[in-house]
């Protein structure tokens, strides 16, 4: 089969396969195990607190191995009215989390007859990634606003802990901004210096890293409501590289 | 690596004619490049106007054989009426897919007749998980695939008489077993017509 | 006596997957055997979302390991009348999954009385496959339209979906992925979105190994769907021996024949056996 070697190594299909792992070798079947591969939001998410509420913001780019599946994605879900999450790692794992997380907050409105408060989303995400953290691959930002603390940013990296944050970030892209977020992140910002801070953040993260791009969106969260934005891809105030 | 479907070897061919239908396999039983025996059965009918071949591991096809035919009495014996052969295909289905993390390592062809005046021709094929390959002229199945594949593409006519879709039947079949160590020993050939069932046996090389 | 609270075919161990045969084909595995190859579409699928509603899209070919099994199989399935889903992945996976869903749909419908709706279809695939991890290798295109309009969904082998207006799946995803950036544009006409479905798939089929044959289409919108099966046929077989080989009636060396009339069906008692237990090795 050496004389097929250009052509099996063209085949997108093996160049899925192969994917970042040097160890794996190019499959030398028919090129058609496409299926292999999980789902992956490779992602920058972020959140953070400001006067009066909080934003979310995201990229939009999810991989399959080396090939984007989807450019436009939008990995911030709302669980509540002014409850969102931002996913990241399995595609399939965070969205049938944050499945269950809206459904149990549906019941949990009707039942406590108010809007729930944030802590309670963030406390079922908790519940649902620790109980099950042998099983999932799912790093989640829960954010939102309730009249009781208004906004507030909680963190629930892999493995399933559950950190109150003033700001909070997550996915592949996030270690090349840690720095700029120590920086430049402040307490009590106004909604447009938290706004310029996440585009920001996050355009740096994008252009870094390789599973993070697209364009950004965001959803500002308070207690007027939430308002969603987004940067288109050439908008953005830094990159692509 | 060997795969189990080459282990006991076989070679099975369905064709569709006017009216009629073939269905022919080899007779060799073997393990591995060991010959045991040249009576193997494995083409089973399991209804009037319906046959099932089975190629794959030995022991699977017997207690596939017995399952179907287990399920294709206990519905004569409910509805009091035959089961129709797509009927049975879509049963072969469901049995093999409820075996979908632990299957049966057999590749079934069914073919019969049916229709509204119960004399259009049937085929279909499936692979091990029930997933089926429905055709109007004619499946194979087997370790010789390739061959048969080439041989029917080439050979098959539409529309042939009982006698005439015989002679091709015979002439792929014994064509194909040639080129494999795997499949051969003798031959036979099933032909269905609304009347009844041609059973021949076919004299080929047995080596 | 059957507890109350298990459903019958619960209670009588029917339905859902047996494993009887698992333990022993993993030790036929351990011993050397490798596993058969199953019917994989290794497909080219598509839909578009159009100005008022769905265009789905499927090459024809289904294939085992290098070989073509079928050269025209049908990949875009039923759902229900204004819901349809194109699979690309295992064949057995694909066809059973889109029954299964078909099947709870249609109880769905008659227990509401009320249409069915894309979403739900897309939640119940997206549960059975998280629920089955990934073992349950169907990729899915789906698109409906409903009383929301037209919506279009891929869904992937691990139970994660995507809404996009345009969509690819299947080992040839690439190739027609890479015509509709080119050539997508938001509302299309139906006219313009079949051409573009047409292109993509044709892309697939000459630039995918795993994808050929023929190209199937299917429209939904408000007025139902209209099937478009085998709209382009680029690889009909030519060259085909005029009148083809035929052979004299008697070239086969006949040993035995036995004719036995119908309706006098043989009960088969006869059981094979081997003389001692087969091993491998």
């Amino acid at each position: 089969m050496s004389s097929f070697a250009g052509r099996e190594l063209l085949n997108p299909a093996n160049v899925m396969e192969a994917s970042y792992d040097a160890g794996t070798t190019l499959q030398q079947d028919n090129g058609l195990n496409f299926l292999g591969k999980e789902v992956d939001t490779g992602t920058t998410i972020m959140a953070v607190q400001y006067d009066g509420g909080v934003i979310v913001g995201a990229d939009s780019r999810v991989s399959t191995g080396v090939y984007i599946s989807n450019r436009a994605s939008d990995k911030i879900t709302a669980v509540d009215d002014r409850i969102y999450c931002c996913r990241s790692g399995s595609a399939a794992d965070t969205q049938a989390v944050s499945d269950y997380v809206r459904y149990f907050l549906d019941q949990h409105r009707m039942e406590y007859g108010q809007p729930p408060k944030v802590a309670t989303a963030a406390n079922l995400f908790q519940m649902l990634c620790y109980q099950n953290k042998n099983m999932l691959t799912a790093g989640i930002i829960v954010a939102g606003w309730d009249k009781e603390k208004g906004g507030q940013v909680f963190a629930l990296p892999i493995g399933g802990a559950l950190m109150e944050r003033e700001y909070a970030t997550g996915g592949s892209g996030s270690t090349y901004i840690y720095g700029f977020c120590d920086a430049f992140f402040k307490p009590g910002m106004t909604k447009q210096q938290c706004e310029d801070f996440v585009t920001k953040g996050l355009c740096h993260a994008m252009a870094r890293d390789g599973s993070s791009g697209g364009i950004i969106r965001m959803a500002i969260i308070d207690e007027s409501g939430v308002e969603r934005k987004f940067i288109a891809g050439d908008k953005l105030p830094y990159g692509p590289l | 690596m060997s795969s189990i479907m080459q282990y006991n070897g076989a070679a099975i061919i369905a064709m569709a004619g006017k009216d009629c239908i073939a269905i022919a396999s080899d007779k060799r039983y073997g393990i591995r490049n060991q010959t045991m025996g040249c009576q193997m059965k494995k083409i089973f009918q399991v209804g009037d106007k319906t046959f099932v071949g089975l190629t794959g591991l030995a022991t699977d096809m017997q207690t596939l054989d017995q399952k179907f035919r287990f399920r294709s009495n206990m519905y004569r014996l409910r509805e009091e009426r035959e089961m129709s052969t797509e009927a049975f295909a879509n049963m072969v289905t469901s049995l093999l897919y409820e075996h979908r993390f632990g299957p049966y390592f057999c590749e079934p062809i069914v073919a019969g007749l049916g229709g509204e005046d119960g004399k259009s021709p049937f085929l279909c094929g499936m692979d091990l998980l029930g997933a089926q390959v429905r055709t109007e002229d004619f499946m194979v199945g087997g370790d010789c695939t390739e061959a048969l594949y080439g041989l029917c593409e080439s050979m098959y006519r539409p529309d042939l008489g009982p006698d005439e879709l015989f002679e091709v039947i015979a002439q792929c079949l014994l064509s194909g077993v040639d080129r494999d160590c795997l499949a051969g020993w003798g031959c036979v050939v099933h032909v269905l017509t609304p009347e009844g069932v041609t059973t021949r046996d076919l004299k080929g090389r047995m080596d | 006596m059957l507890p109350s609270s298990a459903p019958l075919h619960e209670a009588l161990g029917l339905g859902g997957f047996n494993f009887d045969n698992t333990r022993r084909n993993q030790v036929l595995g351990a011993q050397g055997v490798a596993a058969p190859r199953v019917k994989k579409t290794g497909t080219t699928i598509v839909g578009v979302v159009y100005k008022d509603g769905v265009v789905l899209g499927a090459d024809t070919r289904a294939t085992e390991g290098e070989t073509v099994c079928d050269k025209n199989c049908e990949k875009i399935h039923y759902i229900a009348d204004n819901i349809w889903c194109c699979g690309a992945g295992t064949s057995a996976d694909t066809e059973a999954t889109t029954q299964l869903v078909s099947s709870q749909i249609e109880l769905h419908r008659l227990a509401t009385g009320k249409a069915p709706r894309t979403i739900t279809a897309l939640t119940m695939l997206k549960r059975k496959l998280f629920q089955y991890q990934g073992n349950i290798s169907a990729a899915l295109v789906l698109g409906g339209f409903d009383c929301n309009g037209p919506s279009l969904y891929t869904v992937y082998p691990h139970g994660s979906t995507d809404s996009l207006p345009y969509v690819t799946m299947g080992s040839g995803s690439l190739a027609a992925m890479a015509v509709f950036e080119a050539e997508y544009k938001d509302a299309m006409s139906v006219e313009e979105a079949k051409a573009l479905v047409q292109a993509a798939i044709m892309s697939g089929i000459n630039n995918d190994l795993g994808s050929g044959g023929s190209v199937d289409m299917l429209v939904i919108n408000k007025d139902g769907n209209t099937v478009l099966r085998n709209v382009v046929r680029p690889n009909e077989r030519k060259f085909r021996k005029a009148g083809g080989y035929s052979f004299p009636k008697g070239t086969a060396k006949v040993l035995t024949q036995t004719f036995t009339p119908l309706s006098s069906l043989p009960i088969d008692v006869t059981t094979t056996r081997s003389p001692a237990a087969m091993e491998v090795g």
